[in-house]
């Protein structure tokens, strides 16, 4: 039996996007032991990925301050308590990893735990040549250039596999939340999680809009509920600030003081998620439920829209340049507040100046967004890439 | 119970020349005292040099304290002696492999210690460092481990004046033992006086061997001039202090980019206490050489706190001073002399007539000078004048060169060189001589440099600096005239005290020598970081053979020439350049992880 081993060393969001991966690898070799490197903040989603059979920590901090030492003065023992370290995470080495982030120590963490290394360089840590779907990602990260692969795919064409071809949820069991959270989602509704920060200042929603979406939620929704989620407790406490005291009741503060597991219990709960493009709203959409996106900034839908079907997501354009140009890195000066009210409640999809909407699917190819109000033909390009890209199993 | 034979025979089988040495000696320096836990204590000159309740506790939380230092393969070195209850606690959790020595300023003090209570078999495990301060250093530096001064104050007290003779003599031995190399980022003033101590400083670092990340602000000085432009004083003040922050973020960006190993600021340099905080969190060693006259230049007592090692160029009074404004380490480091610059010259008849004279002198006006130079112009004697600030000085018109313009170093050493009697007055603010006459000025480093002549007012630490019969210096003004004239009519006894000034200089007064002295007063605070690169540890040679065990670690570092200092972003480096298109061994790709997260560690920007 053949033991792999899945490196993602980034963030939450890129964690969940690795879900398609992971399900496409098992589905291809299902007697395959698959065990998961994360950074061990993370651990506890890692092990709610279906097909994981093991999680790998990589304890980050501990890491930087060995290098720190090393750096100080190098000495021999500094390799062996860095050998102490890898083997703490696997006495033996797995038959091949699949290492999905171009960092070099992500990829050298791969060389380190197996044998074979399937990733972005072809030739090891230290080659210059890319793999086809890197040199893909590169591009999209570095020259912008129209995308329409989701990038969770692209990790599937790293990976040398295809897409599953439908969406994927993680494994959720009920999980009791602190007494006071516990009520969330037991009565009334809907009830809507908002994602108050960003993992970037730049992709931050004003505390204003918020705050505005808010008020006009429930004076829209009689018995709407509103769970702030997020690590950004002074931004939910600057939120919650002015509004008025009669909605506070219907007001749920679950930011800064939640495990990971809890989150997504939360999330689990909610009727939708609304946020930027952040891990949270990815985790939203992981564990099955509706997400409403916010992009700007340098988000764009097509290539980390929220993974799987029905998922809404307004993405802010330059509205002299237009939508299809696809220069997305703006910062809006207006926000579809009514807009993705009127989604939440009725359904009804409206897009507003500087914004268009997108509907999330999924096919074979893999996930895609189709501008809302349009027919929802697949793009054909992504077709043809993956033909290009990996043509032997095409 | 006769403490004192039982500890002596103990003492006798380690060191038997100690033994008879406490044998002999008077004893009774410490007055002895029963502790509330009821064990001895001591008191001396009416203070106590154990706990009053309860030595043993102390001594043992005092030891504790020592470990965070502590390293395990370094010989601690411990100043103070008192009842050894400290010394004691220390031996009981001494890291493996670390050694242990206690030095014996003043043999009766240890009598009282051996007399007052049993030692047990500790007592064998330490090295007893004592005698003269020179040789108890060259004891000291013949281990071929890295020292760790660890002082019990109560009883170093007692002593400090040996210890800081001992201290001294350390710094000297340590320093001609040199042979790392260190990356020292020097940063530089924007201008002033202290601008071409921080160029030299770099020559003399480069010359050691050390690389050096030289920060020159001085290319900022139209910048400052300008902002300087301004009419009313409060905006010129605000745009210069302001830009001087600016400079400071610069330098923290430089350093960022290419980590030095040690931060050497020299006077003026632009870095506030703000940045010198952020570099001492993120673990950057700092040290300013503070060439100026601490009583004249009070800039200092803002940023005392700010750097981990002071250097100046005066004593006593003024360590106290910068100790209580914050000062954690603070050394004496007199001025120097770069020889490639301060030379004797071989001048044209034409060079001769234009800056020779029978007296002269080079400098700015400052009031002392004014008042002073005046009384030394007379008929039988040509006087020469050099240098700016002269304005309004009327008496000196008439010997005043250039129009007082400033004069460059080039024009400064044929002066030098060209005149008989060179006059070397330090500056101060009244109408006469220095009342508080200590340092040393750069000048007459240079002036000796170049075998030049000169006679210089009298200074306290002049003496440890040159003999008489080096410079010829005056204590009263009214002696100056007559002084002139003896030596104006002894061409060759001019000569040879020149010559005997410029060989004192070159044996001992050099930048070089300072350098030297600086990073080994550093190096024995840091014997696990700069002590351990100025020993050489670090280099490619010594890691290998510590290596050997690891025989593809030893391999790696055995690509480099043995004498050159490796660190692991050398060893990384190398990996990258040799390791493409071949499979890495292990130990490769475990440098390379370790490279990639020390390269994070000093985003300071």
């Amino acid at each position: 039996m053949r033991h792999s081993l899945i490196v993602q060393l980034a963030r939450l969001g890129d964690l969940l996007q690795t879900l398609p991966a992971i399900t496409a690898i098992k589905s291809a070799d299902p007697s395959l032991t698959l065990d998961l490197l994360c950074p061990a903040p993370l651990s506890p989603i890692g092990r709610m990925l279906p097909g994981i059979t093991r999680v790998l920590e990589w304890d980050g901090l501990a890491w930087r301050q060995h290098g720190q030492e090393a750096g100080a003065g190098l000495h021999q023992e500094h390799l062996r308590d860095a050998e102490r370290r890898i083997s703490e995470l696997s006495s033996e080495r797995y038959d091949c990893a699949y290492v999905l982030n171009q960092h070099p120590r992500a990829l050298l963490a791969g060389a380190l735990l197996a044998r074979e290394m399937k990733g972005p360089r072809l030739r090891g840590p230290l080659g210059e040549q890319l793999a086809p779907w890197a040199s893909y990602v590169r591009d999209i990260a570095a020259i912008r250039r129209g995308c329409r692969v989701h990038l969770a795919d692209a990790f599937c064409g790293l990976c040398g596999v295809y897409p599953p071809g439908k969406p994927v949820t993680i494994s959720r069991s009920p999980l009791p939340l602190p007494p006071d959270l516990e009520p969330i989602a037991m009565q009334g509704g809907p009830w809507i999680g908002v994602i108050v920060g960003a993992g970037a200042d730049e992709r931050l929603v004003p505390i204003e809009v918020w705050r505005r979406w808010i008020l006009e939620f429930m004076a829209t929704a009689p018995a709407g509920r509103v769970v702030l989620v997020g690590q950004e407790r002074e931004r939910a406490r600057y939120i919650q600030d002015q509004l008025p005291s009669s909605i506070l009741g219907r007001l749920w503060d679950a930011t800064g003081r939640t495990s990971l597991p809890e989150l997504a219990e939360i999330l689990g709960r909610c009727h939708a998620v609304i946020g930027a493009d952040t891990g949270p709203l990815h985790l939203a959409a992981a564990v099955g439920t509706r997400v409403i996106g916010w992009y700007f900034a340098r988000a764009r839908v097509h290539e980390t829209g929220p993974y799987g079907t029905d998922h809404l997501v307004w993405q802010a354009y330059n509205s002299e340049e237009g939508a299809a140009s696809g220069q997305f890195g703006v910062q809006p000066t207006s926000w579809p507040v009514r807009e993705t009210i009127d989604a939440v409640l009725t359904g009804r999809m409206q897009g507003l100046e500087g914004w268009s909407v997108w509907v999330g699917q999924c096919d074979r190819w893999g996930a895609y967004y189709g501008e809302a109000g349009r027919h929802p033909a697949p793009p054909r390009e992504r077709e043809d890439l993956w033909r290009e890209l990996q043509p032997l199993q095409g | 119970m006769d403490y004192l034979n039982h500890n002596l025979e103990s003492l006798q089988r380690t060191c038997s020349a100690l033994a008879a040495a406490v044998k002999d000696a008077s004893g009774g320096v410490l007055m002895l005292k029963e502790s509330r836990e009821g064990s001895v204590s001591a008191m001396c000159e009416g203070q106590w040099i154990h706990s009053a309740y309860d030595p043993c506790k102390e001594a043992k939380v005092w030891a504790e304290a020592q470990l965070r230092e502590w390293q395990a393969g370094e010989l601690a070195v411990v100043l103070g002696v008192g009842l050894l209850y400290h010394v004691e606690a220390l031996a009981a959790v001494k890291p493996a492999g670390s050694r242990l020595a206690v030095v014996i300023p003043d043999v009766p003090i240890l009598k009282d210690a051996l007399r007052a209570r049993p030692m047990g078999a500790w007592l064998n495990a330490v090295e007893w460092i004592w005698g003269t301060a020179p040789g108890m250093a060259e004891q000291l530096v013949s281990h071929s481990a890295a020292l760790r001064v660890l002082t019990y104050a109560p009883a170093a007290r007692l002593h400090a004046e040996v210890h800081r003779e001992l201290e001294e003599w350390l710094r000297r031995s340590v320093a001609k033992r040199q042979g790392g190399q260190l990356h020292v980022a020097v940063v530089g003033p924007i201008y002033g006086g202290s601008l071409p101590i921080a160029k030299y400083v770099v020559t003399a670092l480069e010359a050691l061997g050390h690389r050096v990340s030289w920060i020159d602000h001085s290319l900022h000085r139209a910048s400052y001039d300008a902002f300087g432009a301004y009419r009313d004083m409060r905006h010129r003040q605000a745009m210069q202090s302001r830009f001087a922050e600016v400079l400071s973020l610069s330098t923290i960006t430089h350093l960022s980019e290419d980590p030095p190993d040690l931060v050497l600021a020299i006077a003026q340099a632009p870095l506030t206490l703000a940045v010198l905080e952020h570099l001492r969190k993120k673990k950057f060693l700092t040290a300013m050489w503070f060439v100026e006259n601490y009583r004249h230049l009070t800039y200092w007592q803002q940023l005392a706190a700010g750097y981990d090692y002071w250097f100046v160029i005066q004593q006593a009074e003024c360590h106290e001073a910068f100790k209580r404004a914050g000062a954690r380490s603070v050394g004496y480091l007199p001025m120097a002399a770069d020889p490639a610059v301060h030379r004797p010259l071989t001048l044209t008849d034409a060079e001769r007539t234009e800056y020779g004279a029978d007296l002269s002198f080079v400098g700015a006006g400052y009031p002392n000078r004014r008042a002073l130079l005046p009384r030394w112009l007379s008929k039988d004697w040509s006087f020469k004048l050099w240098g700016n600030e002269w304005e309004g000085a009327a008496d000196l018109a008439p010997v005043l060169q250039r129009s007082g313009a400033r004069i460059d170093t080039e024009a400064c050493m044929k002066v030098f060189n060209a005149s008989a009697i060179n006059l070397n007055l330090h500056s101060c603010g009244g109408d006469a001589l220095d009342p508080q006459a200590d340092f040393v000025n750069p000048r007459t480093f240079e002036l000796a440099a170049c075998g030049a002549f000169q006679v210089t007012d009298e200074r306290a630490l002049l003496p440890e600096l040159f003999t008489d019969e080096e410079i010829v210096r005056f204590r009263r003004t009214e002696d100056v005239p007559a002084l002139i004239r003896m030596w104006l009519d002894d061409p060759s006894g001019r000569r040879t005290v020149a010559e005997a000034a410029r060989q004192r200089v070159l044996r001992q007064h050099t930048y070089g020598h300072r350098m030297k002295e600086l990073l080994a007063a550093i190096g024995l605070r840091q014997p696990d970081r700069i002590g351990a690169i100025l020993r050489g540890d670090r280099n490619a040679g010594a890691l290998a053979v510590r290596a050997e065990s690891a025989p593809e670690f030893s391999a790696m570092l055995r690509r480099f020439p043995s004498g050159q200092r490796v660190e692991l972003k050398d060893v990384a480096a190398d990996i990258r350049a040799n390791g493409v298109g071949r499979a890495l061994e292990r130990e490769e790709l475990l440098i390379l992880l370790l490279d990639s997260y020390r390269a994070e560690t000093r985003d300071l920007v």
